[in-house]
């Protein structure tokens, strides 16, 4: 790795964990979503930091370029989130559609029991009712 | 003076009548509200069927979500106490009171807290604790004893933050930041019994999820956030 790739990786991992924290700050982001990032950022640094880490993986695997094991990194950890991404929208478009449901359900039901309350009070309404004098 | 107890309920149907009735006969004196945290099992079902105070929601919240929702309900009604009480049977009611007189004494949140004269035991649930501890030692140079109690009691203050404000989840890493930012923060010494039915949330790997994010957020995510004070009349 060039000290110029390991100084961009630095600066955009920096940033990245500078603009999380802002948006926790500006109470925007939940803490559970930040953690990701931040750690993925502190990956990032720790391997700018210490390229032989990363020569000693590439090795590892048998590739070619400490570069390329970065890449395949990026990916891999970015497929997996998406994964998870994908599996919490569903959850969430679930949870969304369930509430409106819900809501509406509910809805209705008050106004139905509205009324037949109503309907029963102009029954005992009638029932009641003393003509008027002549 | 009135004190809330919240009682968040996820698929509690074999604990939730034992605790209530329990505390609605033994401890009348308390208001309770049972949040049914969308349940799959009858949860709810019972709640209605034998009359008991329930905010139901539609859909599954985590227990953050639901406490929260408890917290709103008592800030609206103003109620001057609160307190995060299990459905599965593990807090015991009698330690109610004396929270209760401690909060008094103008604390803004009093724990619950199982190794106040106790000590604790040594194992791996508590080796997590012990590590949530220093982590709070570490930035905010106070003693908890018992950081994740989920006994926890809260005042007036503590109640309209909670229920107005994102990331204050009823987790060690909020008390931590709390503490930081000049709150006061009490134990009282309880016991706790163990759950007697049902099965606990938090096996191996969810536990080790859980430590890491609650030692990542205190050490280092909870130092930059701002507070936001909410105005109690």
């Amino acid at each position: 790795m060039t000290p110029i790739f390991r100084a961009i990786l630095i600066v955009v991992s920096l940033f990245t964990t500078y603009y999380i924290l802002k948006r926790i700050r500006q109470s925007k982001l939940q803490i559970e979503y930040a953690i990701f990032w931040i750690l993925f950022s502190g990956v990032l640094i720790v391997f700018s930091l210490f390229p032989w880490l990363v020569s000693l993986f590439t090795r590892m695997i048998g590739m070619q370029l400490p570069v390329n094991f970065i890449f395949l990194l990026f990916i891999f950890v970015l497929m997996i989130k998406l994964f998870f991404m994908t599996i919490e929208l569903s959850t969430l478009e679930n949870k969304v559609k369930d509430l409106t449901q819900e809501l509406a359900l509910e809805e209705k039901a008050r106004a139905e029991e509205q009324k037949h309350s109503l309907t029963k009070e102009v029954q005992t309404a009638d029932e009641n009712h003393i003509p008027d004098q002549p | 003076m009135k004190c809330l107890v919240i009682i968040p309920a996820y698929n509690e149907e074999e604990n939730i009548v034992r605790v209530i009735e329990n505390l609605k006969n033994n401890y009348p004196m308390y208001d309770y509200v049972v949040i049914n945290d969308g349940s799959g099992d009858d949860t709810a079902g019972i709640c209605r069927r034998n009359g008991y105070e329930l905010i139901d929601l539609a859909v599954n919240l985590g227990l953050s979500g639901a406490f929260q929702t408890g917290l709103k309900y008592a800030y609206r009604k103003g109620y001057d106490y609160a307190i995060q009480f299990d459905a599965d049977g593990q807090h015991r009611p009698e330690y109610i009171a004396p929270m209760l007189d401690k909060i008094q004494e103008g604390y803004d949140i009093v724990i619950g807290s199982r190794f106040v004269t106790k000590k604790k035991p040594e194992s791996l649930r508590m080796l997590g604790s012990n590590l949530i501890s220093l982590a709070t030692r570490m930035t905010t140079g106070r003693k908890v004893k018992d950081p994740t109690s989920g006994m926890r009691m809260f005042n007036k203050k503590m109640i309209g933050e909670f229920a107005l404000n994102l990331n204050y989840g009823p987790e060690p890493d909020t008390i931590s930041y709390l503490l930081k930012q000049g709150a006061t923060i009490a134990e009282v010494q309880v016991e706790m019994d163990e759950r007697i039915a049902g099965e606990s949330y938090l096996n191996l790997s969810r536990s080790v999820m859980y430590m890491m994010r609650m030692l990542l957020s205190i050490l280092f995510i909870q130092n930059f956030r701002k507070r936001r004070e909410v105005k109690v009349k």
